[in-house]
């Protein structure tokens, strides 16, 4: 790790005022010819920085900790969604029981993401805003594209742990299993600017993906601070899972993830269904083919067979990562199952 | 806890934060802030050595360090406390894992500067009174012990499982060692014990 | 043969407890012990004692390599290769000699000599140096300036063989034999890549294939696992002008002493070598290694302490790895089940090492007449592979006990059946009978599919390791005026529990208990132990302690005799005290017959004799016991076959390892072996980059091994087998541990599923390719 200087702001605003550069666009400007370091960047939990500072891929002058701005650790019921600071804790989220009893699905997510070391310290915010696992972005050796070099390794190199979907540029999987979740429950993101102002859009736009801009996985800018994520309050008929396979049975990134959430009639009828998987592609995917088949429908298993099927339109297999397609299939089929009925 | 400051006008900040061995960042010139005023001004630490407190153990200890410097790596060097074991350094084996505020996390992933006032409890701190933590007597007793390199962590794990629930399910204590990395195979001692640890506990 | 005049007959316990136990008469050195019982008759040995540095352990307060901090003392780092293959041009240490916190740097790569100036795999060392802190040597090392002309290179086994591969190695240059663990033979050809071929035959396998009435072939391939010991390797090297004393992370401090002497031409006595915290080796920590020269060399150089320890990246990289394996296996049977002709046809490639061989299993657990095997080592652009727990039958039993169970199944013999027919060790038949009964396997073999996609299957498979013994193992044990006792030797305790089963086996002696024997070993200062692996330790090392203790209990004896009237050779040590036979008014405390020593204290130093009955074979200070150890293992698994997902619900291990020593520490290394077998079986898979050269997963995330969460239930059974071999007639577990697992698991998947899984790891993209699943949808191409 190489040195920098640290500093602990105890206001919002002058955090944002420091963090001249976020982590991307500081590991961009570290070209490996320049060994500079660059720039000052925002710190919650630290864990994905950390990672990143190890390997020297991220060599910032400054590292900013958000730790002493309160109030970023709270969760509060506002009017028609939940509103979740981005420093609370993964583990503090999936112990709040307004979470546990709203959105079980994202409890389940978090409940196996990291260890429960890391969960005591990753923040909602550094777990959405952490950078891709993939082995050739996470080496100080490959100059990837993402990295701002020339060109993606994986798509021609070992890929079995990288996208099937949105591949064509850039092979990386979008590592947060929460975002999986969080975009099928139509979160959106409060991002905080020096002077106070706030934007609030979907986690869905909010994400990038590598045809938009290859060198960054969404949308913060400069001087800006995830401030908070907003989860709109489910009504009463929405079910919802999530179901994640890996190759370990804990503390492994998932192969496949998805969640579910179903918005049933009082017959059991779906009004609507919200697919999203992850780990099959840059951004947390939803195959909106395969959740226009569920409305209407009861969910049965010829039903989630079938939208299970749908979801796979479109994908384009690595050389190594062809297995994936009957995981997303099986996977999906039984999340949609499960939300269907639960355990 | 920080004592030494280095207050840095934000315009100077790539300079001022770049000392020798940080890398020159001085041929950037930095850009004019868009909405934050010049008159601002923040404490910064480092790059150089700082000095820090930390409460480790129940004992406030000042010592010096860079701010790069992670709370594992302040523990086993500045503070001589090599009980806390650095396996893979990424956070994914919790061989260095001690408490914060009683809640087990991996010390080679904080840095020691972000520690703050928190308390930090190590396996030097799990004695209490010269006798062992029921966990500690456990893992001799059911010899959930090989190399012992992964031994601290997964101590301070089992033992902070117990101090929060008594009387744990196997699942919990599973769910409780899920990050650790043993290399040895102790796993299935240390559920045994840890489970027996539990029973003692509650006769 | 009875007229040797050293020796005197004895009757020793000889067989299985509980399946015909016996004595045998061995003539035995009369400097050694009277026999010891079997375990039952005894009070410490074989007993759960708990771990002598236990409370060192959990408390954290035993010392590591990495927690040595001596006086002004450097941190060394390694300048390592980037590119897989090179000519080094030009290396200049200047500017990080110019370095403020640098004391001391050295050159690897040597620009004209044939042999150094080429660097082979990505993770070479090219320089290293020595600084007042690791923050300076890190600084320091981005200034030392490297000039390289790249050159092609080759990093898959298949492609090295090629005509078109580049060369790794020019012929004058290779490695010729191995240094560590496991032997290479000398002076084979190399052409190209292919080194080889090394070939064993017994018999012919022409005729005997064509005398079957089944022939079963199936290829299979294994890929690198590394050791990640959690420990990575290190040293502290401190080189004065009286002598060199170097702490190290070693599974054997005797051969690092005298490996530190050739290379620094130093005599024995000048050098020192100590571990105590040794956080595993698993074979990998086998020699004193680049990294373990470098120290000591930048310590010579700086006149100061040096301390160099891996990081985790390098140790992934650059400290030994299982090779990885492609084996054609061939098995001939009579429809009697008898086999007629083994053909074994591997490749192995242990990166720019050598010793990826894997005939041992196929050669020896069975009888056949007829066997052949041919084996080349195959050069690539890799870290070099080393021995690693169990080296090349690990492999080998994941082809052979397949084929084992493909033959069974063709040939209509239920497993353990056919097993029975082939298998002439009397132990493992016992070990079948037995765990045939725990685990319930016949019940269990006839369940039919169940509906659904998750399968259950069983599977059985068997271990064969050789039972090492190092004859220069030696152990002194001294009593002291005031009754402590203490035990002296070099050998290391790297986990398993060698300390403890010490202090067992001298407490035994003495009639006291093994809390008050106090253990100092790792340490050349005390006679030269063995090394820890091929798990010979046990074996090697408690024999001589018997008998060191048991001539310094004579002893005692001599003094005591006076004290209760009553000849010496009439005493016994028991509970504490020394007794006139069993007349418990004949008494002292051994405490207070040690007071009236005339001596402050009293010492005796034995060497490993012979193995009583004779050995197997003999190969300069190593040899093998007559029988092989053990050992079969029972897995039940489930297979989701919608997900590929293999999970193992329960392992049956049923091994033996002559006396059992510590029945509990016994039960933590099967648990290792089975764990890192199954760890092996399912997810350990170093991912090297073919474009690069470099290691993709150099971590413990992305290369992964089995977490708390994917151990099964893991039953152990120990048998008693006394062999009548030695002052303890105890063996080592570590290696026949593991061999079983990987192929039981693929034998269980096989059950469950009818599908064989011949490549590790298989992982769910192996699986479900061999189950055919393919993507249903119709837009993926």
């Amino acid at each position: 790790m190489k040195r920098f200087a640290w500093t602990q702001p105890t206001s919002l605003a002058s955090a944002a005022a420091f963090a001249e550069t976020t982590v991307a666009d500081a590991m961009v400007a570290l070209r490996p010819d320049t060994h500079a370091g660059h720039g000052a960047v925002l710190q919650a939990g630290g864990i994905d920085n950390l990672d990143l500072m190890k390997e020297e891929l991220l060599q910032p002058n400054l590292v900013i900790s958000l730790r002493a701005i309160p109030g970023l650790d709270k969760i509060e019921k506002q009017e028609a969604s939940w509103r979740i600071g981005a420093g609370t804790t993964l583990m503090a989220v999936a112990g709040h029981p307004a979470v546990q009893a709203r959105f079980p699905a994202l409890a389940t997510c978090l409940n196996q993401s990291g260890s429960p070391q890391i969960r005591a310290v990753a923040t909602l915010g550094g777990n959405l805003l952490q950078r891709p696992r993939c082995w050739y972005f996470r080496s100080i050796a490959f100059d990837c594209l993402r990295k701002g070099g020339g060109h993606c390794f994986a798509i021609l190199g070992e890929n079995a742990y990288h996208a099937v979907f949105d591949n064509e540029v850039c092979a990386i999987v979008h590592p947060s299993s929460v975002a999986t979740v969080l975009v099928a429950l139509g979160a959106s993101v409060e991002l905080t600017g020096p002077n106070g102002a706030t934007r609030r859009l979907l986690l869905e736009d909010f994400l990038v993906r590598p045809k938009q801009n290859v060198r960054r996985e969404n949308d913060l800018q400069p001087r800006e601070i995830l401030t908070a994520i907003l989860l709109p309050n489910p009504s009463a008929s929405v079910r919802m899972a999530y179901l994640r396979l890996g190759e370990k049975q804990a503390f492994d990134w998932p192969l496949v993830d998805a969640a579910v959430i179903l918005e049933l009639d009082a017959s059991s009828v779906c009004r609507q269904g919200v697919i999203c998987l992850g780990a099959v592609a840059p951004t947390p995917y939803r195959p909106r083919a395969a959740e226009a088949t569920l409305a209407g429908k009861v969910i049965d298993v010829p039903t989630a067979r079938s939208a299970a099927r749908t979801a796979l339109d479109g994908a384009m297999p690595l050389a190594h990562n062809e297995f994936k397609l009957p995981l997303i299939e099986t996977v999906l089929r039984r999340a949609i199952l499960r939300a269907a009925n639960p355990v | 806890m920080i004592s030494r400051r280095t207050f840095i006008p934000r315009s100077d900040l790539p300079v001022a934060a770049a000392r020798p061995g940080s890398g020159a960042a001085g041929d950037r010139s930095p850009k004019e802030p868009e909405t934050a005023t010049r008159r601002d001004v923040i404490a910064a630490q480092g790059p150089d050595a700082v000095a820090m407190t930390l409460t480790v153990n129940g004992i406030a200890r000042m010592f010096e360090a860079e701010p790069r410097v992670t709370l594992a790596e302040a523990l086993r060097g500045a503070l001589a406390l090599t009980g806390t074991k650095i396996a893979c350094n990424r956070g994914t084996c919790s061989s260095c894992t001690v408490w914060l505020d009683g809640t087990p996390i991996v010390s080679c992933m904080i840095l020691a500067v972000d520690v703050g006032n928190r308390a930090v409890t190590t396996i030097e701190g799990l004695i209490r009174d010269g006798n062992l933590h029921p966990a500690q007597a456990a893992f001799i007793g059911h010899d959930a012990i090989q190399c012992g390199f992964c031994t601290p962590g997964m101590v301070m794990s089992c033992a902070a499982l117990l101090d929060r629930d008594p009387r744990p399910t196997r699942d919990a204590v599973l769910a409780a060692i899920s990050g650790h990395l043993c290399r040895c195979g102790t796993y299935p001692h240390v559920v045994a014990a840890t489970l027996a640890a539990s029973e003692e506990a509650k006769s | 043969m009875t007229g040797d005049p050293g020796k005197r007959g004895e009757r020793l316990p000889f067989g299985i407890m509980g399946a015909g136990l016996a004595t045998i008469e061995r003539r035995i050195p009369n400097e050694e012990p009277p026999p010891l019982p079997p375990n039952p008759d005894l009070r410490v040995i074989g007993r759960n004692v708990p771990r002598q540095n236990g409370r060192e352990k959990v408390t954290g307060a035993i010392r590591y390599t990495g927690d040595i901090a001596l006086q002004g003392m450097l941190h060394a780092r390694i300048l390592r290769s980037t590119v897989p293959s090179a000519r080094v041009l030009n290396v200049d240490l200047e500017a990080a000699l110019c370095h403020l916190g640098v004391r001391a740097a050295i050159t690897l790569a040597h620009p004209g000599n044939r042999v150094t100036e080429y660097v082979r795999y990505v993770g070479m060392p090219i320089a290293a140096l020595a600084a007042v802190s690791p923050e300076a040597a890190a600084e320091a090392l981005a200034l030392i300036r490297i000039d390289m002309q790249k050159l092609p290179f080759v990093t898959d086994m298949d492609g090295a063989q090629t005509a078109s591969a580049p060369h790794v190695f020019a012929p004058d240059v290779a490695p010729n034999g191995h240094p560590s663990g496991f032997p290479a033979p000398a002076d084979l050809p190399l052409r190209g890549n292919v080194r080889g071929p090394t070939v064993e035959r017994r018999g012919d396998v022409g005729y005997g294939f064509s005398t079957a009435d089944v022939i079963v072939e199936g290829k299979y391939r294994t890929h690198v696992q590394t050791h990640c010991c959690m420990e990575t390797h290190g040293i502290v090297a401190d080189w004065r002008d009286d002598g060199l004393t170097v702490y190290i992370s070693t599974q054997f401090t005797a051969g690092i002493r005298r490996e530190l002497a050739d290379a620094f031409g130093l005599r024995l006595a000048q050098v020192r070598v100590i571990v105590d915290g040794m956080g595993g080796g698993f074979g990998s920590k086998s020699t004193l290694g680049r990294y373990g020269w470098i120290a000591v060399a930048l310590s010579r150089e700086a006149h100061a302490p040096v301390r160099l320890i891996l990081s985790r990246a390098e140790e992934q990289v650059d400290s030994g790895n299982r090779p990885e394996t492609s084996q054609q296996l061939k098995i001939g049977a009579r429809r009697d089940g008898t086999l007629t002709a083994i053909a074994l046809s591997s490749c192995g490639s242990a990166g720019v090492g050598l010793g990826a061989g894997v005939g041992d299993m196929a050669s020896s657990l069975y009888t056949c007449p007829n066997f052949e095997s041919t084996h080349t080592d195959v050069f690539v652009n890799a870290g070099p592979g080393c021995a690693m727990r169990a080296p090349g039958n690990v492999p080998g039993a994941f082809s052979l006990e397949q084929s084992i169970d493909e033959l069974a199944e063709q040939l209509g013999f239920d497993p353990l059946a056919l097993r029975d027919r082939i298998d002439p060790s009397p132990v493992r038949r016992e070990e079948r009978r037995i765990g045939a009964l725990r685990f319930d396997w016949h019940r269990k073999r006839r369940r039919t599919g169940a509906p659904g996609p998750i399968k259950r299957g069983v599977g059985v498979a068997q271990s064969h390791w050789g039972a090492y013994v190092q004859l220069d193992s030696a152990c002194e044990v001294r009593l002291m005026r005031d009754g402590s006792v203490e035990v002296l030797s070099g050998v290391q305790d790297i986990g398993t529990g060698i300390t403890t089963v010490l202090a067992q086996t001298v407490a035994e002696v003495f009639g006291l208990e093994a809390r008050d024997i106090v253990v100092r070993i790792g340490d050349t200062d005390f006679p030269a132990g063995p090394p820890s692996y091929g798990s010979r330790t046990t074996a090697s090392i408690t024999p001589p302690a018997r008998t060191a203790a048991w001539h310094v209990l004579q002893a005692l004896f001599r003094a005591a005799g006076p004290l209760l009237g009553t000849m010496p050779a009439k005493l016994v040590a028991r509970d504490g005290f020394i007794m006139a036979g069993h007349d418990p008014a004949k008494r002292l405390r051994f405490s207070d017959v040690c007071a009236d020593l005339r001596t402050d204290s009293i010492s005796a130093i034995a060497s490993r004799q012979d193995d009583y009955g004779g050995f197997g074979r003999q190969y300069g200070n190593a040899a093998t016991a007559q029988r092989d150890l053990g050992g079969v293992q029972f897995a039940e698994v489930t297979v989701d076959t919608e997900t590929g997902v293999i999970f193992v619900e329960r392992v049956l291990a049923v091994h033996d390892c002559g006396r059992p020593m510590n029945p509990l520490q016994i039960e933590s290394q099967v648990h290792g072996g089975v764990l890192m077998g199954l760890s092996f079986a399912l997810f350990e898979h170093r991912v090297l980059d073919p474009r690069t050269g470099h290691v993709l997963n150099p971590n413990l995330e992305a290369y992964k091994f089995a977490g708390a969460r994917d151990a099964p239930a893991i039953e152990v059974i120990v048998l008693q087998n006394y062999q009548a071999s030695s002052a303890t007639d105890a063996y080592g577990i570590a290696e026949p541990s593991i061999i079983p697992t990987a192929p039981a698991i693929a034998n269980a998947v096989y059950n469950a599923t009818g599908v064989r899984l011949r490549t590790t790891p298989m992982t769910p993209a192996v699986v479900l390719s061999a189950l055919g699943r393919r993507p249903k949808a119709e837009a993926s191409s």
